[in-house]
């Protein structure tokens, strides 16, 4: 490298001229030109004042904007400010038994928001599931799974997520009406109203029995420190698993039935127009929700495979050199690499399939986009505010996902020595 | 080279002053707009030049806010023509403004759509079974017009569930559309007992999930459940299969409405509808048209715009809101007077077999509501 004359990028200039001040046309010349235009030639000073000119035409487009807005708010006489989030919502939510008609707008938007944290955090949670078993099977030795992976890959991933909500939202309708639920022998009720099943409900000294399991996990990890200094001092060999998983099933186990069944089992039961006892999704839900998961699963897989691929193979080579077996070579050298290269895009995927919830009103789901045109369809709020509001919660939702996860990323990265 | 490097800062400057120059020019041009603003308005009283009216004429259609999925009121058939008690208003309203009924441009909006497309000038009216209401005329900046349909918020419920009353519904999945009054209207009637209320975003998905047993119960207006009812799927077992409720549990004034603020088109819209009325009152109908002209009768010359003897002179009546006088002539043309409107969509020949007589849709000389101010 030579000496940089010429102070960076700039205007192309003659390779022997030092471009500050700019040359035009020699040195005599300059003398005559005076402060100002030796300042108007100066590129900085171009520089600088391109940048300023840029934020003034931002700022005049923003004002005449918010100036256009006002103007036509006044001139159609809509509702302007904020205060109908205090206003009463005047319409039920379904699925949502607690929430009455007289609570005001912002409760109807809580319980929209719940909602969708709801779909998008199991979403996520089952998108993951589907997308490391099915990844991994794209990569399998069996014939039968790499094509079946395969085909389900690239349907789902080549069809607008709409269209798998709308597919999926159809099919569950030709589940049996309430008044035919298949009832599984207490365990599940199925129908087109809602999927109900059995459920744990706190019974007698939960508390006793909860604190009970904490000081046996507590207890089997002790137990664990106590096997390996032992297994270091005299070469037994360690059997944790042995000594603390038993540890932990006679707590778990024996506790149950000393303290007198302190979980206790509500069997859904379909009993006229609905379903009581266990716990039931709703219809709507599942639909969301499941869609929301294939559709993700489907281009978490591609990540999870693309990923797993890009480790080099030399690594793998290196790994079976040393004597590691399958399993082993996966879980220490592919795995853990493949992982640092999938976090980036999966965290894309979570972002889409939170934003993606919106959709839910495809499927009568009461999500937060979906209470909110229903708020404006019924001249309950004025759009453009809503809209914001929207846009709020939305970039809340995100934000905070991709701050915590850029976070693990951060953590997961190889650090450079 | 040489010349480049003389030329570039020069180019620079231009552009950066001319972004500079755009910028204030920007600023005191929008001063400029916005006084221009206000002396227009301080106009629009007596005439506006750029009023909704002014737009419609000077873009040869009329754009039609519209339902396209209830029977009778507003529908889009197979072959994608529109029709309806809502067209027929659409029509009669070009018929005025334009003198050609087909001049219509249908735009199918949902109920979430409607009064942001209004608001935004999309629309020039909104013709879409909407319910007049205070919040709606307040605060969505829509401008109701007179009513055209009286109805009421039912309940249908399959005839093969043996339910009879509202009350029986207890525990019931109720299926309805989202964002319309009858949300809240059935929030006011069902307080207090247990129900489900399923928000779906078109009538259709409505009509799926009814089918397939999801919902005990459908509500909406009177005369769309009748509409959807009438247009029942036989496979699942017709009209018969679907008992609408006595009870009606609203008050449902559909009408026309147009953006707030622009008086002349106002007055253009509630006149065509007033229009279908009087006509019906004075006996003017689509078929004695022609004798109804040569009329001796002042009040029906008056109204079809024909000059009338006024002590020793002939004078046509000037309503002053920019239409011809005798835009009630092609009005009754297009589509009839209200009688034959209400006939033709969802009389007891239709489909939805709505009866006229003792309703609130009759005239006021039959005890209903329908009144129109004298044309003079």
């Amino acid at each position: 490298m030579t000496a940089d004359v010429t102070g960076g990028a700039g205007p192309p200039a003659p390779p022997d001229v030092p471009s500050s001040p700019p040359p035009h046309g020699g040195g005599p010349a300059r003398r005559f030109g005076g402060r100002a235009t030796a300042l108007l030639f100066n590129v900085r000073v171009l520089r600088i004042a391109g940048q300023v000119a840029a934020i003034v035409v931002l700022l005049v487009l923003a004002a005449y904007l918010a100036d256009n807005y006002r103007a036509n708010v006044a001139d159609r006489n809509s509702r302007t400010g904020w205060g109908f989030l205090d206003e009463p919502t005047g319409f039920g939510i379904a699925y949502a038994p607690n929430f009455r008609p007289g609570q005001p707008v912002r409760d109807a938007l809580r319980v929209g928001v719940v909602n969708t944290a709801a779909s998008a955090l199991v979403g996520i949670a089952l998108a993951t599931v589907i997308g490391v078993v099915v990844g991994v099977l794209r990569l399998s030795n069996s014939w039968v799974a790499r094509k079946a992976s395969t085909l389900y890959v690239e349907i789902i991933r080549n069809v607008p997520v709409l269209l798998v909500m709308i597919f999926l939202a159809a099919g569950l309708l030709t589940l049996p009406r309430i008044q035919e639920a298949r009832q599984i022998d207490g365990l599940a009720v199925i129908s087109n109203r809602a999927i109900a099943v059995v459920s744990p409900v706190a019974g007698d000294n939960l508390g006793l029995y909860l604190a009970l399991v904490a000081a046996g996990v507590v207890a089997a990890v002790a137990l664990a420190a106590w096997r390996t200094r032992v297994s270091n001092a005299s070469g037994a060999p360690e059997r944790r698993g042995l000594w603390c998983g038993g540890l932990l099933l006679a707590v778990v186990v024996g506790g149950y039935y000393a303290l007198g069944a302190p979980i206790t089992w509500s069997h859904p039961e379909a009993e006229g127009l609905g379903v009581v006892g266990g716990f039931s999704f709703n219809i709507p839900y599942v639909a969301i929700t499941v869609a929301l998961a294939v559709y993700h699963g489907s281009h978490i897989a591609e990540i999870v495979r693309g990923s797993v691929q890009a480790v080099p193979h030399g690594q793998t080579e290196a790994a079976t050199a040393i004597g590691l077996s399958e399993i082993q070579r996966l879980r220490f050298v592919v795995l853990p690499q493949a992982f640092r290269i999938a976090v980036p895009p999966t965290i894309n995927q979570y972002l889409s399939l939170i934003k993606n919830t919106s959709l839910g009103i495809a499927v009568a789901y009461s999500d937060v986009a979906s209470l909110a045109f229903r708020l404006v369809g019924s001249s309950r709020a004025p759009a453009l505010q809503m809209v914001l509001v929207l846009m709020a919660i939305y970039l809340t939702f995100s934000l905070l996902t991709s701050f915590f996860l850029n976070i693990l990323n951060r953590r997961l990265q190889l650090v450079e020595r | 080279m040489l010349r480049r490097t003389r030329a570039f800062p020069v180019i620079a400057l231009l552009v950066v002053a001319g972004i500079f120059g755009a910028a204030c020019s920007d600023d005191s041009g929008d001063d400029d707009e916005s006084s221009g603003d206000d002396s227009e308005e301080a106009s629009s009283s007596s005439q506006s030049e750029d009023g909704t009216l002014a737009a419609v004429i000077d873009r040869g259609t009329l754009n039609c806010g519209v339902n396209n999925s209830v029977p009778g009121f507003g529908f889009e058939t197979e072959d994608g023509t529109f029709e309806g008690f809502d067209i027929d208003y659409c029509k009669a309203l070009a018929a005025a403004v334009l003198g050609d009924p087909d001049a219509v441009e249908y735009v199918p909006l949902t109920p979430e759509q409607r009064f942001p497309s209004l608001a935004s000038g999309e629309i020039d009216v909104l013709m879409r079974n909407t319910t007049w209401t205070s919040t709606r005329d307040g605060a969505e900046g829509a401008a109701f017009v007179t009513t055209t349909f009286y109805d009421g918020q039912a309940m249908m419920v399959p005839a093969a569930s043996g339910v009879t009353s509202i009350d029986a519904l207890n525990g019931a999945t109720i299926c309805l559309t989202a964002g319309t009054t009858t949300e809240q209207n059935l929030a006011d009637r069902m307080a207090g007992i247990t129900h489900t209320p399923q928000t779906f975003e078109e009538n259709a998905q409505v009509q799926e999930a009814f089918l397939a047993g999801q919902c005990d119960a459908w509500t909406s207006d009177r005369s769309q459940l009748a509409g959807i009812r009438s247009n029942w799927p036989a496979d699942s077992g017709g009209p018969a299969a679907l008992t609408i409720l006595d009870e009606t549990f609203s008050k449902e004034p559909l009408g026309p409405a147009v953006v707030d603020g622009d008086s002349e088109w106002f007055d253009v819209v509630n006149w065509v509808v007033l229009a279908t009325i009087e006509a019906e009152e004075l006996g003017v109908t689509s078929e004695n048209l022609d004798e109804m002209l040569e009329s001796d009768d002042p009040a029906v010359r008056r109204f079809l715009g024909q000059p009338v003897d006024v002590e020793g002179e002939e004078a046509v009546v000037d309503h002053g809101f920019g239409v011809d006088p005798d835009f009630t002539v092609d009005v009754i043309r297009a589509v009839g007077n209200y009688g034959e409107i209400y006939d033709r969509n969802v009389g007891p020949d239709t489909p939805l077999q709505q009866t006229r007589e003792g309703t609130l849709n009759a005239l006021h000389t039959d005890g209903g509501l329908h009144y129109s101010p004298p044309f003079r």
